[in-house]
């Protein structure tokens, strides 16, 4: 850094004007320092990210690669134990229990919540007054949706005597409160990521606009019902934003923890039905001290995404349509 | 998204700096342990880290306490913070992994074991001069002393006990349990007050998803949750019969589970779903609050043997020195002053359990819910036993599994048997 200043002066006077044509396309001497000069400039704007990822993310990550092979309480130095706490997961039942209601949440919310998504997103695309009200109060649940408030606001609705308790026996039905009843925690939880879906609906909305008008006249012209333009025209025209959000949403249900946290009261209650993958990692980790067996289940976590997220690209192939793409 | 070679540029820096930070890392946990060389010059100035967990009113009453000690000790500067009780021991053990525990600090005999074999407290034995032990019981001594340090001293105790809304029991019109019966006529009690009240207000909660009824039990048989060197006093058979003894109180007689499950933190009492539970004599203040009754009616809890020595005093809440203090003498001064203070006890009165001390009992004056805690302890002193041995290592996490195990027993999501199998799976993972 230190360097520079002195250099820079000439550097911009001297070559500009004098072969500025030949400078710009073959750089050499002065140019490419400054050019130098711009990427230091640029890391050393990055830096405090950089610091950031490497000391507090980068960092801890490989920590917890090597505690997931020990047998590590905070209190003793972590004992080396191989693949220990991996054979134990094997033969746990909470864990499988864990992976079980994950995947459930994951397999049945992240496709219920996108088609939410798309199906608002399609009428919002009608141009009709008021369209910019209802998508800012269909977005906003989103923003305020990962929040400790919401989740307590979610518990208190599904109580018994809440509302919707009060709202299913004008119907007739009588269930009581959801939150007592195991069976019926993991539809609650699933119901608020649902009713979240302003995120991938914004996204959707913004692909949705990129769809050439034309297509859809031409299909008019071909004689095509609105069912046939959504699935010949809509869905394969959106599909890299339906692969985009398939991905990000099902990577964010994995990482569930804050609603599951509070609904279940921090213990994963009621008898375990919100003992979330994350959940039961946190117990393990910060109850119950067993920090190495925690960075296992992490590592087997960030795999287990890592190869769902390697099928999607692959499958993808398949189904994703790139507009100019040959393929 | 960024160029080839740009990522592996990228990535080997990544393993670079992790790499060096790794190092850094290693290195800063070796300090510390150096303090307590010199010799104490008590009129130098020094400034000593305390925190506990609590509420607001327990942070005002701790603040009048630090001015109190000011007085006699401007020289000492005590800084003070507080969290709540979960938060503070996920604190607490990232300070243990980093050495920054604070000085002087609210400590709970449940974690005795855990941080006291690691050598993380000091021996308050050693700080006599700053100390005086003279005041409390060697019952209560022994709350805090493992393998003969005394690693920390309790700031009050505490008895279990059954409490009862009598306002509720004044609406269903049902007597007051009278307290020390056998457990068949305090669950047949339970089953008047729910059935005089068409179910409105239920006649207890189930007490078998307490470990500590658990605990009481294998007292009035003469054992004990744990052994002296930290194993299960118990086998499979004696869970699965205390469990099931619940099974017909569970039919309809204690509040439903799935109805408790809304209001947790708060309990069935706290909510005034049940008109009686069993927990701690010091918690007589808080259900006070809570339940916002007129009156609360504690009597002393079921037994099989009247003649057992099954109740025990408590000294839960305690008070410690970290070992790698740097001054261990100021901070044993300021310790002593918590346990052991006139001003203590007055400032405190039994919010930290019944003084423990007799020099801090002398300065409390004893009223309202004070008194009635006061009198309770009186009136069980015949039952009152040795305390247990010292908790495990990792009792906090076995006495949620087990009262999770017994929440879902209750929401019947598990049989018995699964959840002793489920118990034993989980104690011998903690107990290694």
């Amino acid at each position: 850094m230190t360097a520079s200043p002195a250099i820079r002066p000439d550097a911009v006077a001297a070559p500009d004007s004098a072969r500025g044509p030949v400078a710009r396309h073959r750089p050499t001497g002065p140019a490419r320092k400054r050019r130098r000069g711009d990427t230091l400039a640029g890391y050393v704007f990055l830096s405090p990210w950089l610091i950031g990822f490497f000391a507090l993310t980068a960092g801890p990550m490989l920590a917890s690669l090597y505690l997931a092979f020990t047998d590590y309480n905070i209190f003793q130095e972590p004992e080396w134990i191989g693949l220990g706490n991996f054979e134990r997961m094997m033969e746990d039942g909470r864990f499988w229990q864990s992976v079980q209601i994950t995947l459930v949440y994951v397999l049945v919310g992240t496709p219920v919540k996108l088609a939410a998504a798309l199906a608002v997103a399609m009428l919002l695309n009608f141009r009709s007054r008021g369209t910019g009200f209802f998508r800012s109060a269909f977005y906003a649940p989103s923003l305020i949706g990962a929040s400790v408030s919401i989740a307590i606001v979610w518990r208190a609705m599904f109580s018994t005597n809440g509302p919707v308790d009060g709202a299913l026996n004008i119907f007739g039905i009588d269930i009581g409160g959801w939150v007592g009843i195991p069976a019926l925690v993991l539809p609650m939880m699933i119901l608020l990521a649902v009713w979240q879906f302003g995120a991938p609906m914004v996204i959707f909305l913004a692909g949705l606009k990129q769809i050439p008008a034309e297509l859809y006249e031409a299909a008019s012209v071909d004689g095509a019902g609105p069912f046939r333009k959504f699935r010949s025209v809509t869905l394969p025209m959106l599909s890299p934003v339906i692969f985009f959000n398939l991905l990000l949403e099902m990577i964010n249900a994995f990482q569930v923890f804050a609603s599951a946290y509070i609904i279940g009261s921090g213990t994963g209650g009621p008898a375990g039905a919100t003992n979330f993958y994350t959940v039961y990692l946190y117990t393990r980790a910060f109850t119950n001290n067993q920090l190495g067996y925690a960075s296992a289940m992490a590592w087997v976590l960030l795999a287990a995404v890592g190869v769902i997220a390697f099928i999607l690209f692959r499958t993808s192939r398949g189904w994703v349509h790139y507009t100019g793409d040959s393929r | 998204m960024f160029p080839r070679q740009r990522r592996s540029v990228i990535a080997g820096s990544a393993l670079l700096l992790a790499t060096a930070l790794g190092l850094t890392g290693c290195s800063a946990g070796g300090s510390g342990g150096g303090g307590g060389g010199g010799e104490f010059d008590p009129e130098a100035p020094v400034t000593l880290n305390f925190t506990w967990w609590g509420n607001d009113d327990r942070a005002d009453r701790y603040n009048r306490l630090i001015e109190s000690f000011n007085e006699e000790y401007p020289n000492i500067t005590i800084n003070g913070t507080f969290t709540d009780f979960p938060s503070y021991w996920e604190k607490r053990q990232t300070e243990a992994a980093g050495g920054g525990l604070p000085d002087v600090w609210q400590f709970s005999d449940t974690y005795l074991r855990q941080y006291g074999e690691s050598g993380l407290l000091a021996d308050l034995g050693e700080l006599e001069d700053q100390i005086d032990l003279s005041t409390f019981s060697e019952g209560l001594l022994a709350t805090g002393q493992l393998e003969g340090q005394q690693l920390s001293l309790p700031t009050g105790y505490s008895a279990w006990a059954v409490f009862q809304n009598d306002d509720l029991l004044t609406q269903a019109g049902v007597e007051p349990y009278e307290g020390g019966t056998d457990y068949e006529e305090y669950s047949e009690w339970m089953a008047s007050v729910t059935e005089a009240s068409g179910g409105a207000v239920y006649g207890g909660t189930d007490y078998t998803q307490r470990i500590q009824n658990f605990e009481l039990v294998l007292r009035q048989q003469g054992g004990n949750l744990f052994t002296e060197d930290g194993q299960l006093a118990f086998d499979e058979d004696d869970l699965r019969e205390f469990w099931e003894r619940g099974d017909a109180d569970r039919n309809g007689v204690v509040a439903p589970q799935n109805r408790l499950e809304e209001v947790v933190p708060l309990s069935g009492f706290d909510s005034k779903f049940t008109a009686s539970e069993m927990s701690w004599s010091n918690f007589l203040a808080a259900y006070s609050s809570t339940t916002a009754a007129s009156h609360i009616t504690m009597v002393p809890p079921p037994t099989t043997d009247p003649d057992a020595k099954d109740l025990y005093r408590q000294g839960g809440l305690q008070m410690a020195i970290s070992a790698d203090t740097e001054h261990p003498e100021a901070a044993a001064l300021f310790l002593d002053y918590v346990v052991n203070s006139p001003e203590a006890g007055e400032i405190f009165g039994t919010s930290l359990g019944f003084p423990a001390s007799t020099s801090k009992l002398e300065g409390a004056t004893l009223e309202g819910v004070d008194a009635q805690v006061a009198e309770y302890l009186e009136s069980v002193e015949d039952r009152l036993g040795d305390a247990p041995p010292v908790p495990v290592v990792g009792y906090g996490a076995l006495e949620q599994t087990f009262w999770d195990l017994g929440k879902s027993i209750g929401l019947g999501a598990v049989s018995v048997d699964d959840a002793v199998t489920q118990f034993f799976d989980e104690a011998s993972a903690t107990l290694g």
